[in-house]
């Protein structure tokens, strides 16, 4: 199995996932089910997350594909600006819908704006998921593309071209760029040992629900990151898609990001006070959490060194 | 000053570390170096969050046991900071950056150590936004000052490898 391969295959969860994730929860608006609602939430937090191996395995199918016969770069090429924009848009969904459990866990309930709020970031999504999809479609599938071939609309929907260009005309850009990816990453470190600290029993005398206030950060560090992290990709992929210390990379961080997602929502931890001493499985979550962050800062630091094959 | 440096690059374990290969060597170091710099900037930087009054509902004297860990990450980044510049003690002496991130790390380490007695104070043991009111005018600008300090480090850090290329 090749990375183009893993590309068809990763692209089905954003795609279908977030129909599924929306349909799962206008029925939960429309039985008024609060389990329904945060189930679908978790949904959406999670396709956020899947959209990142799915669209930078993207860039390595495109380049795989380049040259082949019977395959039309400027169809690539709108599928890839419209990838983009659906994963911006997936990721602002996968946001708020985190931001609105971590509100849900504190208060037992949704604020009168959440509901409104997700129902029109994942309407959107959904309608930008399904024009990507699309457009990826017809670059494999020429029996179902247009007679004039979907270049690229617009000069401003060329984003990924632009990102490229402007990272290389402006030498100061990458290193600026390395220096908020320094920052982020020590916000979301230094909040995620904290509380995982917390959660394995070496610091006590805290509850779990008071380090809870401080989770927010973590998705602070983790947004400057992805940003950052994004700008890199799109300016030079060809140094990280078939690298394997970045892929595995990419495979730590959705594990932490999932366990990260589990811990804001969990009633164990919820449950823990001040002085309690951590469950088994807390214990082991909080353990796993440290060495997949770990990890990820080694694969970070290691990846320029190793190169692609 | 200057035959010290390369004497000292030209020694076993510098030259060792720069042409260790992919894996052990200088990217092992390096990492040792990001490893140490996560644990101690990010506890400060959450730390100082604290401070700046975000989740006041931690107790301050929880935040004393994250200290054994800081120092560690301290003691850690002293150790592969050490081996870094004997690695290439000529040129990061003549990089000025070098020297900015070194004045904000030790400026950071001394708000550290500072805003021990502010965490570790008595009376801040009940937990609860009352806390707040305990961190003080002089909490707050210690913890302020450690996160620009931090975050200038880092930046300063960062374009020691880029500033000869910048300058020339």
């Amino acid at each position: 199995m090749n990375l183009a391969h893993l590309h068809v295959l990763l692209n089905h969860f954003p795609t279908i996932g977030t129909v599924v994730g929306f349909g799962l929860f206008l029925v939960a608006l429309v039985w008024k089910s609060e389990d329904l609602k945060r189930a679908s939430l978790g949904v959406f937090v999670v396709i956020a997350l899947v959209s990142i191996p799915a669209y930078l395995s993207g860039n390595a199918a495109q380049l795989i594909l380049e040259g082949a016969p019977d395959i039309s770069e400027a169809t690539i090429e709108a599928h890839e600006d419209a990838a983009l924009l659906a994963f911006v848009f997936m990721g602002l969904t996968g946001l708020v819908s985190w931001l609105v459990l971590w509100q849900f866990r504190r208060l037992s309930n949704f604020v009168n704006w959440n509901m409104p709020a997700v129902l029109l970031l994942s309407a959107v999504t959904v309608g930008l998921m399904a024009r990507a999809a699309n457009l990826g479609g017809e670059i494999n599938h020429p029996e179902i593309r247009p007679d004039s071939v979907a270049g690229p609309e617009a000069a401003w929907l060329q984003t990924a071209a632009i990102a490229s260009a402007f990272v290389f005309d402006n030498p100061w850009v990458w290193p600026i760029n390395e220096i908020f990816h320094f920052v982020g990453l020590c916000i979301l470190f230094g909040v995620v040992l904290l509380v995982n600290l917390r959660l394995l029993g070496v610091i006590k005398g805290v509850s779990f629900a008071a380090l809870h206030q401080m989770l927010p950060w973590v998705i602070v560090g983790f947004v400057i990151n992805v940003v950052t992290g994004m700008l890199f990709f799109v300016a030079n992929h060809a140094q990280y898609v078939a690298n394997p210390a970045f892929q595995w990379k990419m495979v730590l961080l959705l594990l932490a990001g999932v366990n990260f997602l589990y811990l804001t929502v969990y009633d164990e931890g919820w449950a823990l006070g001040p002085d309690d001493n951590p469950p088994r499985l807390t214990r082991v979550l909080a353990a796993s959490s440290i060495v997949f962050w770990v990890g990820v800062i080694f694969l970070g630091r290691w990846l320029p060194y190793i190169g692609s094959e | 000053m200057e035959s010290f440096f390369i004497l000292l690059e030209q020694s076993s374990l510098p030259a060792w570390i720069r042409e260790g290969g992919t894996l052990t060597g200088y990217p092992l170091v390096l990492f040792l170096h990001t490893l140490g710099l996560s644990v101690l900037v990010g506890l400060s930087v959450a730390l100082d969050f604290r401070l700046l009054g975000f989740a006041p509902g931690i107790p301050l004297r929880a935040l004393v046991r994250a200290y054994p860990l800081m120092w560690a990450g301290f003691a850690l980044n002293a150790a592969t900071g050490a081996l870094l510049f004997a690695a290439d003690a000529t040129r990061h002496f003549s990089n000025p950056a070098f020297f900015v991130k070194l004045v904000c790390v030790a400026f950071a380490v001394v708000c550290l150590v500072l805003l021990r007695n502010v965490v570790s104070r008595k009376n801040s043991a009940d937990a609860g936004p009352v806390d707040e009111g305990r961190v003080g005018m002089r909490g707050k600008v210690l913890a302020a000052s450690s996160l620009g300090a931090w975050f200038v480090a880092i930046g300063a850090a960062r374009l020691m490898a880029y500033i000869n290329e910048f300058i020339q």
